[in-house]
């Protein structure tokens, strides 16, 4: 057993230096690999395909390199308003237009607002794929602006708001509060989904230079997966965005910043919770850098699953914790390049604390500061991640979005064939580094969150500082 | 397990997600002049199924695949979810199905989990109306060790004392949580409303139901419900037909029933008074409003155009339900309704959270779709739409083959043949206007709907005098 262990860590030494040998520990018909082509149009469009014929449709996903982090700063929740309006017409696609082309071209679409970017994504038979260029296309030239759609829209984003924020127990506390408490620059600290006032206070003239500064094809890629291939897909990508003209994008600010050198503790009522909840988050290295591949598989060897030690120790030994579940902002290890935090998130029971949990926490953290991950566990865990990577990667539509996000954030789509080898290239000693670099107190940031009508009485737990 | 409504994109995007803009998609809208025109459709691919069933009375139906490097199980249980819970244990099948993996004859909970892991894979039950699904995957290569955790799993799992009362207590956590949920209570109400005093109401624990659970009384609940001559066992993946078989034949030959089967649940009633529930939410700055009345079962001749009819009200972003009330009116993020078969019998529904301000002007909204889907018939170009809409979903859901196996063993569940997946679009297809309204006329007709309002009611009282005398729930 030791020496094939062994072997293992060395085999996944030597991948590092050669991504052709994706998958070290799993057995060679465990081993996939995506076709990625990529072309840049003259217009600066990056655009990615991978081709699987397995069936007759294909997956699109048109990311803009513009998120939450770089919405003016008087408009708070701007970004996410934004994308509702790419869905609502243009001077020769007027509102429904869009929905209706894909729901009847037999597809689904939707979009998403992230720190980093936003994403516009469809899936379809492939018989409907020019139209999705077309569609996608038509709004990357210009949009409806009127005030009917914006009002319609800003009423839309307030009830989501109100469906996962106001009138949900938690608010939503794990990925919006604890942020705004862990990070001190404004890009990465202020709400995302936007206050009411500012959503209100959004004007057309907003929305105008929102889309000619940051929605130009130079600030975007294609990412298409599935019945067609590269040649098709790069002549129909340039049929349809050829003629979209680049337009320069302002240079974004620094909104880089350090680890955390204090902890800080946040207690918060909830009046509309029935169980106390407790959310910890440490900021991440950098993505790309050494450290980023050792601390995702960290994060899974403590909260990814079952087996995890966090989830053994507070929900089946300690007994405390309902549950607990790793969170990576709104994203997961591998899809940020900014700031972002590794949060863990549980419900506890009433006669416990959120100290107890903390101290559970910090007593598995140290074990594995202290002592690293045995060879068993650590297989297990990468085991497991390597196939979590490549499940993620089975929908056509997750694989074209998964292909230009990559490509936006890492600048090669390619990346998606090397996560494997940066998996299976982390070490035991590896482990023990980043728990003591991230996941120490002073980077931490805790919200304790509360039962208004539990806090309301004599807490068990000591009371939380701050 | 439903194909009624594609959820694949929404449960893509995280919170923040999910802009999807509605369209209108009746005939009001024109399509741009330079739309490029739809490519001819490819022949639609039927997934095939090779079937066998073993000595003890196990079906296996094997799907080779190629693609990703995984092999999917689906071990489907008839009569083993809350059908089968006895009348004062509501919500017992999912207590006890998420106990399944907790302990077995070899491994306790934590190696159980450990297993899977090792596998690159997951392994986990859940509780249907009409089964029990025990479900895993792992890596090509351990497909044949993760197949015999599962059959480990089905035959000798333990519920080990500890576990249960561990179990019981995080339940009891579970359903305080979930009860502050406005969804969760609004569940509940309307399904009382839908199946009266049927099994297919009970599938929501109470506290004193959790507590009345013992180990005992799990131990001989899985005696009686998991049997082979009651379940499915579908596999999918990088594997051959020969190779499934001969691995589900090692894992499961030897397993053999004990004692009388589960009898069959009876069938749900077909009709019911349309009544009207409010649940007081304190502080609810939304209501959850949510329509509904007795439907049919999978196995009814309407099902299929009744399902359409479903999908043309409230299936999708562009079904009419979204764009009214949230794309015409802002009202909701999202609103939507159609229809739920099960084994015996099944359920009409549809639902929106919607701002106090606006509650009963949003039930007006409902009220009048079903009305329009009654009176008129669906547009040609409207229907075509629906239909294309259906057809992709099926291509979509064909293209991963965790969901090709859930769809067989779902459909299995509730009576549905594995040539049910085939002959699904082809059926949708050949239904007609005339025969989506006569399905409006039999099933949507607004006054037939029980009405659920779940929010503050000192906030929207006054708007819901218009829909009757609200009966006050807990």
């Amino acid at each position: 057993m030791r020496k094939r262990h062994l072997c293992v860590l060395l085999a996944g030494l030597t991948t590092l230096a050669s991504a052709a040998f994706a998958t070290a520990s799993a057995a060679e018909s465990d081993r996939w690999q995506l076709p990625v082509a990529v072309k840049k149009l003259d217009n600066g469009l990056t655009v990615v395909v991978s081709t699987d014929h397995s069936s007759p449709t294909v997956g699109v996903s048109v990311v803009y390199h513009v998120g939450m982090r770089l919405e003016p700063k008087n408009r708070t929740g701007f970004a996410h308003l934004f994308e509702h309006l790419m869905f609502q017409g243009t001077p020769v696609a007027r509102k429904g237009v869009f929905d209706k082309v894909i729901s009847g071209g037999g597809g689904r679409n939707n979009g998403s607002t992230r720190p980093d970017y936003t994403n516009y994504i469809e899936v379809a038979p492939v018989s409907a794929l020019e139209r999705i260029l077309w569609l996608e296309a038509d709004r990357m030239k210009t949009l409806d602006f009127n005030p009917t759609t914006l009002k319609n829209q800003q009423d839309v984003v307030k009830e989501e708001i109100r469906v996962n924020v106001k009138n949900q127990p938690y608010g939503g506390f794990m990925w919006i509060d604890i942020g705004q408490h862990a990070f001190q620059k404004w890009e990465n600290n202020h709400d995302g989904y936007g206050s009411f006032q500012d959503l209100e206070n959004a004007s057309l003239a907003d929305v105008q230079s929102f889309h000619r500064d940051y929605y130009g094809p130079n600030n975007a890629v294609l990412g298409i997966a599935g019945d067609v291939t590269p040649e098709e897909a790069f002549a129909l990508a340039d049929k349809y965005f050829g003629a979209v003209a680049g337009r320069p994008t302002p240079a974004p600010s620094d909104y880089s910043e350090g680890l955390n050198t204090a902890e800080k503790r946040i207690s918060q009522t909830d009046a509309l919770a029935q169980v106390p909840a407790i959310a910890a988050g440490w900021k991440m290295p950098a993505r790309g850098s050494r450290d980023q591949a050792p601390m995702a598989v960290l994060g899974n060897v403590l909260a990814g699953d079952d087996a995890s030690r966090l989830y053994q120790a507070l929900v089946k030994q300690r007994q405390i914790a309902i549950n607990v579940s790793p969170l990576y902002g709104l994203g997961d290890a591998w899809n940020y390049n900014g700031p972002t935090l590794y949060t863990l998130f549980a419900l506890y029971k009433p006669d416990s604390s959120a100290d107890a949990v903390l101290a559970v926490i910090d007593e598995e953290v140290a074990k594995i500061a202290q002592n690293g991950v045995d060879a068993a566990t650590l297989k297990r865990v990468k085991t497991k991640m390597l196939a979590d990577w490549y499940n993620g990667l089975d929908a056509f539509i997750e694989r074209a979005d998964t292909l230009a996000v990559t490509q936006t954030l890492w600048g090669d789509a390619n990346a998606v064939n090397k996560i494997p080898a940066l998996i299976e290239g982390v070490t035991s000693a590896d482990l023990q580094r980043v728990a003591k670099t991230y996941l120490t107190r002073a980077n931490r940031t805790v919200i304790d969150r509360r039962p208004a009508a539990l806090a309301a009485a004599p807490a068990a737990a000591a009371p939380a500082k701050n | 397990m439903s194909m009624t409504t594609n959820k694949l994109a929404l449960s893509l995007a995280l919170a923040l997600g999910v802009a999807a803009g509605i369209a209108h998609a009746g005939p009001s809208v024109a399509l741009p002049e330079r739309l490029p025109p739809l490519a001819a459709d490819k022949p639609l691919p039927v997934p095939q199924i090779a079937r066998k069933t073993l000595a003890n009375g196990l079906e296996v139906w094997v799907v080779p695949r190629q693609g990703l490097p995984r092999v999917d199980y689906v071990l489907a249980v008839r009569n083993a979810g809350y059908g089968a819970d006895a009348g004062d244990a509501r919500g017992f099948a999912s207590l006890y199905a998420n106990l399944l993996v907790e302990g077995t004859g070899k491994r306790d909970a934590k190696a159980v989990a450990e297993a899977a892991q090792g596998y690159g894979g997951s392994i986990g039950a859940s509780a249907l109306n009409d089964g029990v699904i025990l479900s895993g995957d792992a890596l090509a290569s351990q497909a044949a060790p993760m197949l015999g955790l599962i059959a480990e799993v089905a035959q000798t799992a333990t519920f080990p004392d500890a576990e249960v009362e561990l179990a019981k207590a995080n339940a009891l956590q579970g359903l305080k949580a979930a009860q502050a949920q406005p969804g969760y209570k609004a569940a509940r109400a309307l399904s009382a409303a839908v199946y009266g005093d049927h099994p297919y109401a009970r599938t929501q624990p109470t506290e004193a139901s959790i507590n009345a659970v013992s180990a005992q009384q799990v131990r001989a609940e899985h005696a009686r419900r998991f049997r082979p001559d009651r379940a499915l066992l579908v596999v999918a993946g990088r594997i051959s037909a020969e190779q499934g078989f001969k691995l589900a034949e090692t894992a499961f030959g030897g397993w053999k029933a004990t004692g009388e089967a589960v009898a069959d649940i009876a069938p749900a009633q077909p009709s019911a008074p349309a009544q009207r529930l409010f649940v007081q939410r304190d502080g609810s700055v939304q209501s959850a409003v949510r329509l509904g009345r007795p439907g049919i079962a999978a196995t009814d001749a309407d099902y299929v155009p009744a399902q359409l009819a479903g999908i043309v009200l409230g299936g999708g972003f562009s079904s009419r339900l979204m764009q009214n009330l949230r794309e015409d009116k802002g009202y909701t993020y999202g609103a939507r309704g159609g229809l739920t078969a099960l084994r015996a019998g099944g359920a009409i529904q549809a639902s929106a959270d919607v701002r106090n301000e606006v509650t009963g002007a949003s039930l007006g909204e409902f009220v009048y779709e079903f009305g329009r889907l009654n009176d008129y018939p669906v547009p040609a170009q409207e229907l075509e739409d629906t239909k294309r809409y259906v057809a992709g979903g099926y291509l979509i859901g064909n293209q991963q083959q965790r969901s090709v196996a859930n769809s067989l063993a779902g459909n299995w569940l509730v009576g549905l043949p594995a040539e049910f997946l085939g002959e699904y679009v082809p059926k949708i297809r050949a239904v007609d206007a005339a025969q989506v309204q006569a399905m409006a006329k039999k099933y949507y007709a607004a006054k037939d709907q029980s009405i659920v309002v779940v929010g503050d009611y000192k906030a929207v009282q006054s708007q819901l005098k218009e829909f009757g005398e609200f009966k006050q729930e807990k």
